[in-house]
């Protein structure tokens, strides 16, 4: 309505601006007060400039220190001198003929052939001495105890039985052992062959290796799994400060009220300040990035840290990605916070527990059993966190993905609509009250529809509660299949008809005016009726179609499940399941979608569009299933929304939709039931039989009908609806 | 706009501009509602300064706030050229320009970039925005400094700038809400000058002050407010014949009740 009014009044007026050129002066103003400003540019460039060098410093160190050791150095413990100086020899000549059997391998330098600093530890001149108690205690690695035999190794250089004390579970001391033994068993090929040799015969080693490393594909390493956290906190660092400066800033140096004078709506005001601040994420994330490219480049760690294609233009393209989601969602929540303060200190104040939310769940994805999958794809933070690890690793898959993404975009926008209540509001402006708290107060107006950050709301805590109760309806498949259908029906009740009716009591909302549950004239009603029966076979064919292109998501325990649902669903009466499965459902997500979200959406939106985003929002609802998710209903359900949409608000009531709604769904039902061919009907993904052409024709025409029909019967109460039309210019 | 300014400047002073019918605002607050307007009604013609005159607290900025539609009036009306402030706030801003001491300015653009955004919010189209912006640059004369960021300017010439975008959209209407307050003299003249200015172009006016000696000089109807009510109307004439009282602090005196602790500017 705002928009409307904006519009009207530029026409009235004689000036032809366009809206979104405004937006885009508005816009601009409040990039050039953020960049401008120098505080904003040292976090944009200064901080990531400096940060990942330092991180890449920090890395190669551990990497140096864990991995790459060059010279292994070791302790061994002897009873003697003369054992220490025989075994030194013994360990050189071995190191020799390891040199000249083993190849020079490829790579890098780390080869068995690697020659190790030893220390000798042998104890002074009558002094007690116990190997196994020095190696026990960790003074040495390994002790080793040389009683010499009268076998020899060469002229001069006897041989000797030698005892090993080697430490439990100490990697170092197995490695030392490892050493000598290496080097030992050499000395003793080497003897052989010397002697074969001696006695006149040829002889060559038989076998001889040679080592090529490869660095495993799927290597997490620790600052691996953290890169996403520092990314993404670094990223949203940089719109704190936009986000502060341009809400409670303005306030704090006077411009909000003038501001607020202007003839514009606070949402578009606000709209403005929301894409400066998501503008400086970006770029702060694309800097991260490239600081972040940079360092990897210079320090050569392209493969250690991203495999073997490296940090690739698709990768940093992906990353980019998911940072524009998150930061859509953090940009929004950093202005609701920010636009209820009423100076730079208080959104300050209330930045830091958002701050320390942030990393808590940060922690989560160090966790490598925590998936992007359940009902971790709907909590805020932790599901894009999750994916952005995913991503890294490349485990990522798209249907968790995506609803990670539609619930965080639901999430920001419901942010963002109630801190364009707040923002500029009164007891900001004139700091008499509190904000928040009257926020939180009990409107004492009555009103005729709820607002759209009342909505969007609403919208933003349904989508994550529909998804728990799906996934919580899955787990309860053993039960008594009429309890099954009472606790969805439960669930159906409280979710789409409670909470928006508890809502509008709540806030005043007349719940006739809010849900448009108003009277329509008999005459629509065989229209209504022909849709609801002929819209079926439509839908159950773009499902099929869908399903032909890709979209394909039920494995092989879905199926089987929803196979014993259809088994179970012949000992229920079909009255109940027609009930339970069809009426309510319809009537149900009518009062929310077409009844409490359309009208909602109506006051700021133009009526196309309001019908357009209600019928997304039912298409995105409807991919979730039973704790999963079937892509290929989202397309068939937006287009079922549209229709009921266009039905709403043709009618200019609710009700029509509700029973529309309500034959579709049962129509669907009683073939489904009753022809188990097709059951895809009711849950898809079973079978792919396409309907007889005649029925898609006979279909075909009946829909055709009762659009006409609606769309006529309704023609006569156009007076109103061509009213509306022209107030919106 | 144009033909607004024509109908302006061609008719007589008896064009009512504004119009608050039994205007009336309640606040919740612990103890209660408090009433900080309480039934006012008032109008406000072409060419008329009016002073909204009152000690601290007695509802000047609250009405200027539902005059704005910015705060909904609890009952009551607030018509300007016609239209009601409930059918449509938006439309009703675009018809005012609002003078605030307290204002300030966004300190990162240049006077030229701010005058061009607010040119925009009043749905001005580029090539209107840059005739009047060179208008009001030769008016309120801010060449010299046109182009500087706002942080490096001097606190006249911040003032001149807020004075000229409360003009930008060339409204019927012009709010002050304290004008001269934190100036000095030279500071304070400026303000005197662009009010006559704006009386010159036969814009509606309401200057709301409790500098009663300098609204005495200003304006040409008074509204004397105290708590929320307002006590007496009419010009300097009418109200020393209402009152039998020669100049404006004696009535406000009288309003008040001698015995009672006097704001400093009243006193005055």
């Amino acid at each position: 309505m705002n928009e409307q009014t904006d519009r009207r009044n530029a026409e009235q007026n004689g000036l032809r601006i366009s809206l979104w050129r405004q937006q885009w002066v508005f816009t601009w103003k409040e990039l050039c007060e953020t960049l401008r400003d120098r505080r904003t540019t040292v976090t944009l460039i200064v901080m990531p400039v400096l940060l990942y060098p330092l991180l890449g410093i920090m890395f190669r160190f551990v990497a140096v220190g864990e991995v790459s050791k060059q010279t292994p150095e070791y302790r061994i413990a002897l009873e003697t001198e003369q054992e220490a100086s025989w075994l030194s020899s013994l360990i050189q000549s071995g190191h020799e003929m390891l040199q000249h059997a083993s190849q020079p391998s490829a790579g890098n330098g780390k080869d068995s052939a690697a020659e190790a600093k030893i220390q000798f530890l042998v104890p002074n001149d009558g002094a007690e001495f116990d190997l196994e108690e020095t190696t026990a205690e960790g003074t040495a690695d390994l002790g080793i105890r040389v009683t010499f035999s009268d076998r020899q190794i060469g002229e001069g250089f006897p041989g000797a039985d030698v005892e090993f004390f080697e430490v439990e579970n100490s990697p170092l001391s197995h490695d030392a052992a490892h050493y000598v033994r290496q080097r030992m068993i050499a000395t003793n090929l080497m003897t052989a062959t010397n002697t074969i040799r001696g006695s006149g015969q040829q002889f060559d080693l038989p076998v001889r290796d040679s080592t090529r490393w490869v660095k495993p594909l799927n290597q997490t390493s620790a600052i691996l799994g953290l890169l996403p956290l520092v990314l993404l906190l670094m990223t949203v660092t940089g719109g704190v400060y936009p986000a502060i400066d341009l809400t409670a800033g303005e306030r704090e140096r006077d411009t909000l009220e003038t501001l607020m004078a202007l003839p514009v709506s606070r949402v578009r005001l606000l709209m403005a300040k929301f894409i400066a601040v998501l503008t400086v994420t970006m770029l702060t994330g694309l800097m991260n990035i490239l600081a972040m490219a940079a360092t990897v480049y210079a320090l050569q760690m392209e493969t250690t840290l991203f495999g073997e294609s490296g940090l690739s233009i698709s990768l940093i393209v992906r990353l980019l990605s998911v940072l524009l989601v998150f930061s859509t969602f953090y940009s929004a929540v950093l202005l609701l916070v920010t636009s209820s303060a009423r100076s730079f200190k208080e959104a300050q104040a209330l930045l830091i527990p958002l701050m320390l939310m942030t990393i808590a769940p940060g922690l989560v994805i160090m966790l490598p059993d925590w998936r992007l999958e359940g009902w971790l794809t709907v909590v805020p933070v932790v599901n894009i966190l999750l994916m952005a690890r995913e991503l890294l690793e490349e485990t990522l898959t798209t249907v968790p993905a995506m609803i990670a993404i539609a619930s965080t975009l639901l999430y920001a926008g419901a942010a963002l609509s109630l801190a364009a209540r707040l923002f500029g509001t009164d007891a900001v402006l004139t700091g008499s009250r509190a904000g928040w708290r009257d926020f939180f107060r009990r409107p004492v107006e009555v009103s005729a529809v709820p607002s759209s950050a009342v909505g969007i709301s609403v919208l933003a805590i349904l989508f994550p509660l529909h998804f728990l109760a799906s996934g919580f309806l899955a787990r309860v498949s053993g039960t008594d299949f009429s309890l099954r259908l009472m606790i969805s029906s439960l669930l159906t009740v409280s979710l789409f008809a409670g909470l928006p009716v508890l809502m509008m009591r709540w806030l005043r909302i007349s719940w006739k005016s809010g849900a448009s549950l108003n009277r329509v004239p008999i005459r629509i009603w065989p229209g209504i009726v022909l849709i609801g029966l002929s819209a079926w076979p439509w839908i159950y064919e773009m499902i099929i179609g869908m399903q032909t292109i890709g979209f394909h998501s039920l494995n092989k325990t879905q199926i089987n499940q929803v196979q014993e649902l259809l088994k179970a669903w012949r000992d229920v009466p079909v009255a109940l399941l027609v009930f339970s499965l069809g009426i309510l459902p319809g009537v149900c997500e009518e009062l929310f979608f077409r009844g409490f979200l359309l009208s909602s959406l109506r006051v700021e939106m133009k009526a196309a569009a309001a019908v357009v985003v209600s019928a997304v929002c039912f298409g995105i609802f409807h991919v979730v299933l039973a704790g999963g998710a079937a892509p290929e209903r989202c397309l068939p359900s937006t287009i079922m929304g549209l229709l009921l949409g266009w039905v709403t608000w043709r009618c200019r009531s609710v009700i029509p939709a509700m029973v529309l709604h309500g034959i579709h769904n049962s129509t669907l039902l009683l073939i489904a039931s009753s022809h188990q061919k097709f059951a895809n009907l009711a849950v898809g993904g079973l079978q792919q039989t396409h309907l007889p052409a005649t029925w898609l024709t006979i279909s075909a025409v009946i829909l055709g009908v009762g659009f006409t029909w609606t769309a006529v019967a309704t023609r006569t109460r156009t007076g109103s609806r061509i009213l509306i039309q022209s107030s919106q210019g | 706009m144009e033909d607004r300014r024509i109908t302006l400047s061609s008719s007589s002073q008896q064009l009512q501009v504004i119009s608050l019918k039994k205007l009336t605002r309640h606040f919740p607050s612990e103890r209660g509602l408090i009433t900080a307007v309480d039934n006012v009604s008032m109008r406000t013609f072409a060419g008329e300064v009016y002073g909204l005159l009152g000690p601290n607290g007695a509802g000047k900025t609250t009405t200027l706030r539902m005059l704005l539609g910015l705060l909904p009036p609890t009952s009551g009306e607030v018509e300007i050229m016609g239209t009601r402030v409930s059918d449509d706030p938006l439309r009703i801003r675009s018809f005012v320009g609002l003078v605030s001491a307290s204002a300030g300015l966004y300190q990162w653009l240049t006077p030229l970039e701010i005058l061009k955004y607010f040119a925009t919010g009043y749905a001005m189209t580029k090539s209107e925005a840059a005739h009047r912006i060179e208008e009001l640059t030769a008016l309120m004369g801010l060449s010299s400094f046109l182009h500087r960021r706002t942080a490096t300017l001097s606190t006249g010439q911040k003032q001149r700038v807020n004075l000229a975008r409360a003009l930008v959209h060339d409204p019927p209407v012009v709010l002050l809400d304290e004008p001269t307050r934190g100036l000095d003299v030279v500071g304070s003249q400026v303000v005197f000058d662009f009010v006559a200015t704006l009386r010159g172009a036969g814009k509606a006016v309401i200057v709301c002050t409790h500098q009663l000696d300098e609204a005495q000089r200003l304006c040409d109807r008074f509204g004397l407010l105290h708590r929320g009510r307002l006590r007496h109307e009419g010009t300097m004439a009418e109200l020393q014949q209402q009152t039998g009282l020669p100049s404006l602090v004696e009535i406000f005196l009288q309003i008040l009740g001698r015995s009672n602790v006097l704001p400093s500017e009243v006193r005055s």
